[in-house]
């Protein structure tokens, strides 16, 4: 994997940091990384994306606590060997976390009560894709 | 011995630091009793509008002005008096550099890196191609921007400890931007140098930073980390129904021709935000660092 890997956007609302620790658990949780696959280095995604060697430390480190990566002696980063079986069902509901305060927001904003709300999702999740 | 503690005594000291820095131009005030340090290894950015003092503080934190009123320590010692030790381990890029001029580009970097103790050769040789320098023409003749050029690459290739750019991007196109931007972060990143930039692209200040400060009316505003700004504060909106719930504390205020208000807030040491944000149709957006600097300095 090279540093390519990561999309970063300087500009937006959200620290570089959690950029990086947000794809990475997307890139796990979806398979796109697995067990063992090692991660590009702080000095080549600093490189490749021109952004502070000390942002992309902190992301990984951040990454290692929560579980998603490893260090391993003389390989550096890798992905974590339990990072997908340890994805709990809470962890995977934190991942939606920040749409569903949106849509919360957006429906308050419509004025729209929660049981419509709510009846329109179970629709759309129950519906086969 | 001696060596071994003055070693210890640098790793702690604050490259750059000032107090109650006063400084007028004309009578009127360009700076209003700033106090800055910047941390070793940090990246500093400075933003500010244009005319907001920005040169004015970088000259009077090395001591090549001397303020008003207040102090300026460069390594720890008053900059205004500073050692050659300390001269060699700092590099400044001002915006219109203009000493040596009549030397040619290559002739300069010959000179100049004779004072260097770590001057780095290669670089300077490879960069002067890269970036498009003439080498054989007299600085006199070069473009402004071919100038502060070779003034960058001047201060890279002595590999200072504390490098101090004032307005570097404005000579660079966006290609030659990107790599002093890469140059800077991996710099600070591995090597453990000290930056103090100032500039008005806040898009670069945000890939590289690790710190900003606002300079406005003559005073730091949100000096902190860079991820911080973007943690820490927001816009609250609030409909004019409501707006009288505004917080009395907000770093910017406007109200809009509907009654409506926008202020920049702050979340409190529990992360949340001030009470208002609670309130039926209020909204609290997230910002990045060039509307934030708009709110605040607009």
């Amino acid at each position: 994997m090279d540093a390519s890997l990561f999309t970063v956007q300087p500009a937006g609302p959200e620290p570089i940091y959690r950029q990086i620790v947000e794809q990475l658990r997307r890139l796990i949780a979806g398979g796109q990384l697995g067990a063992g696959d090692a991660l590009p280095s702080v000095r080549e995604v600093a490189g490749f994306h021109v952004i502070n060697p000390m942002t992309v430390s902190r992301a990984y480190s951040l990454a290692e606590a929560e579980g998603l990566l490893e260090r391993l002696r003389g390989k550096g980063m890798v992905v974590a060997s339990t990072s997908r079986s340890s994805q709990s069902e809470a962890s995977r509901l934190a991942m939606l976390e920040p749409s569903l305060q949106a849509l919360v927001r957006q429906s308050r904003e419509l004025e729209l009560p929660a049981e419509r709300v709510l009846r329109r999702l179970t629709t759309l999740l129950e519906d086969e894709p | 011995m001696n060596a071994v503690r003055q070693e210890r005594d640098e790793a702690a000291i604050a490259p750059l630091a000032v107090r109650g820095l006063v400084h007028c131009y004309e009578g009127s005030e360009v700076l209003t009793g700033l106090d800055l340090a910047v941390q070793p290894g940090s990246v500093l950015g400075l933003i500010g509008r244009n005319g907001a003092g920005k040169s004015t503080l970088i000259r009077a934190m090395l001591g090549l002005l001397q303020p008003l009123s207040g102090t300026a320590f460069v390594f720890g010692e008053p900059a205004l008096k500073l050692s050659d030790r300390s001269k060699q381990r700092l590099a400044y890029v001002p915006q219109q550099p203009e000493a040596l001029a009549w030397l040619t580009a290559q002739q300069m970097l010959d000179y100049v890196g004779r004072f260097y103790p770590r001057w780095d050769r290669s670089f300077a040789t490879r960069t002067l191609e890269r970036w498009q320098i003439p080498p054989n023409k007299l600085l006199a003749k070069l473009s402004p921007g071919e100038r502060q050029r070779v003034d960058l690459i001047r201060a890279l290739a002595s590999q200072p400890e504390l490098l101090v750019l004032d307005e570097p991007a404005a000579a660079l196109d966006p290609v030659a931007r990107r790599e002093l931007l890469r140059e800077i972060a991996l710099r600070a990143g591995e090597s453990g140098t000290t930056v103090l930039f100032s500039t008005h692209i806040v898009s670069d200040l945000e890939r590289v930073a690790s710190d900003v400060a606002f300079l406005h009316q003559g005073k730091l505003l949100m000096q902190c980390t860079v991820d911080e700004t973007k943690e820490r504060y927001g816009r609250l909106w609030l409909p004019a129904r409501i707006s009288a719930a505004a917080p009395a504390q907000s770093l910017s205020k406007r109200r809009h021709d509907d009654g409506s208000l926008s202020l920049v807030v702050e979340r409190d040491a529990q992360g949340q935000w001030p009470q208002a944000a609670n309130q039926p149709g209020a909204r609290v957006d997230a910002l990045g660092l060039e509307d934030l600097f708009v709110e605040v300095a607009a």
